[in-house]
């Protein structure tokens, strides 16, 4: 599809507005960032960022609204402490911190929000390449799920 | 909405949502210009319900050193005010205080009650903090009315005439209304014991009020960050000696002065009265109020389908894998989840082992999902984006 390292990105709906700078749920300007619209940043569960790092993504970001004014009084506040212990925990498993983020950006810095997302992408072409894929990429999730828990 | 993958919401069709878009997004614009002046976390506009907070805490404090000094009555009203300006020691700047502190309320209650509307913040289930914002609004503007009658100056003698015209105005229970405020047929010494009465009775329920206003949220924002804090007591206190609070001419029985100095934050229906009759500004008062109830039943920005991932439905716990952990019910912002005893034998090892079990409360859920986030055991879903749903973008985006 394109040449840049794959980048999950989940999106606060409240906040930048994607409408503008997003086409087939990728970013138009950067197409390896696919995007996915939530209904708040404290929606995103951590163990989905993990997976999304283990099913092969090479970065994974966040945003949210800018801190103090999040629609739902703290949803950003709650995700920045969750991405933190993230990157303390990826960091013991020797997946480098710098492939995940955590960004706040409002409705209407969708530049600063492109600028910042570009940044992201850059420091993770400059690493060094990630561990293979845990499991096969083509194994539909809730079916593994299935398989996990007897 | 399973996939939401490039799905463009259209704008909003009605006017009444276009307007609100437009206004949502100069809200926050201005946010992005005070934001290049200070940190994000010190924005001011973050912090309106704070800052009235904070004032309302002022004008108690002042409000108990005049409460000392105060005598209501039409002889001593006038004189106790002005022997408290000028005969009590830093009683002129208290007084000051006092009457600028107001004026912030109202300013920031203003500013907290606009930017809630224009940035959707009374959606869902957020009607219980409106609707209590709203009698305290009413009560907050009363209050300042009845403060500018304490001083039984010639402007309080006038508002007392208008206020009682007003009253009148109303069919069928306007006289005895009128007759209950002034405590009988005419102004005597008893208006002044109700004014003092109706100035520190619905100060004190303002309090009951926001514990309604506060019910619903977890760690609710109650004072602004220190150096705001610092920085509006003492403007308030810069005012109050630069410009001292003043009374005009004593109340003379027989005075009827043409005109007064208007206060534009709690005077306004009476400066309507010049082109208005008491009737009218009744019922504009009473229309303005009950659409201010209204608004977050009458007209949405956006239409519901229109919301997409935001309008997923009340999340939802999933009983059998529940562990009884608690952290959703610490990270739920609208302590709209509740621990209850887990009830015995339970579905799956999980339920078994568990002492509590997370239930929540329906009436409450505003369906951002944040307690999905919390949850580590997968036992909340929001019913309309599932952590299926999640996955599967995930998938997509990954193989690619």
């Amino acid at each position: 599809m394109s040449n840049g390292p794959k980048v999950v990105g989940f999106v606060c709906d409240w906040s930048v507005d994607l409408v503008p700078l997003m086409e087939g749920g990728r970013l138009r300007e950067m197409p390896s960032v696919r995007i996915i619209r939530v209904p708040c940043s404290g929606f995103v569960r951590p163990s989905w960022l993990e997976d999304a790092l283990g099913r092969g993504a090479d970065g994974v970001f966040v945003t949210g609204c800018p801190y103090g004014d999040c629609l739902n009084r703290e949803g950003n506040y709650l995700m920045r402490d969750r991405v933190d212990q993230l990157q303390r925990r990826l960091q013991r498993r020797r997946v480098d911190p710098a492939r995940l983020g955590m960004l706040a950006y409002g409705l209407h810095d969708g530049p600063a929000f492109l600028a910042a997302v570009r940044a992201f992408v850059e420091g993770i072409r400059a690493l060094p390449a990630a561990a293979p894929p845990r499991s096969a990429p083509a194994a539909p999730a809730p079916a593994a799920a299935e398989r996990e828990t007897p | 909405m399973s996939t939401g993958a490039g799905i463009a919401p259209s704008p909003p069709r009605s006017r009444y949502g276009r307007f609100m878009t437009g206004v949502l997004r100069g809200t926050l614009k201005l946010d992005v210009w005070i934001n290049k002046v200070y940190p994000a976390d010190y924005n001011p506009l973050y912090y309106t319900g704070g800052l009235s907070n904070l004032f309302l805490f002022i004008l108690v404090l002042s409000g108990i050193f005049l409460f000392f000094y105060y005598e209501a009555s039409l002889v001593e009203g006038f004189a106790s005010v002005q022997y408290i300006t000028l005969g009590v020691p830093y009683g002129g700047l208290i007084r000051g205080v006092h009457r600028y502190a107001a004026d912030g309320f109202i300013v920031a209650v203003l500013l907290h009650l606009f930017r809630n509307w224009f940035t959707d913040r009374y959606l869902f289930s957020r009607d219980n903090p409106w609707i209590s914002g709203m009698f305290l609004l009413i009560f907050g503007g009363f209050v300042g009315f009845t403060g500018y009658q304490l001083v039984w100056d010639e402007r309080a003698q006038v508002l007392t005439a208008m206020f009682v015209g007003m009253l009148r105005s109303l069919p069928l229970i306007g006289d005895w209304l009128a007759r209950v405020f002034i405590g009988g047929a005419g102004v005597s010494d008893g208006t002044l014991v109700r004014a003092l009465f109706l100035h520190i009775g619905p100060a004190s329920a303002l309090y009951v009020m926001l514990w309604w206003h506060y019910l619903r949220l977890r760690h609710p924002k109650i004072w602004p960050p220190a150096t705001w804090v610092l920085a509006s007591v003492g403007l308030v206190f810069l005012l109050a000696g630069v410009i001292p609070a003043t009374s005009g001419q004593p109340a003379a029985p027989a005075g009827r002065p043409a005109s007064f100095p208007m206060d534009i934050f709690f005077l306004i229906p009476f400066w309507l009265l010049n082109y208005m009759s008491p009737f009218a500004v009744m019922v504009l008062l009473g229309a303005l109020f009950t659409l201010g109830f209204a608004i977050p039943y009458i007209a949405r920005r956006e239409a519901p389908q229109e919301m997409s991932v935001r309008h997923a439905g009340v999340a939802q716990v999933i009983d059998g894998n529940c562990t009884g952990c608690e952290l959703c019910f610490f990270d739920c912002p609208y302590n709209a989840i509740a621990m209850v005893p887990s009830p015995a034998p339970g579905l799956s090892r999980a339920a078994a082992n568990r002492t509590w079990l997370a239930v929540v409360i329906e009436s409450r859920c505003v369906e951002c999902g944040i307690c999905i986030g919390a949850c580590p055991f997968e036992a909340l879903e929001l019913p309309k984006f599932l952590e299926r749903d999640v996955q599967a973008q995930v998938l997509e985006a990954v193989r690619a």
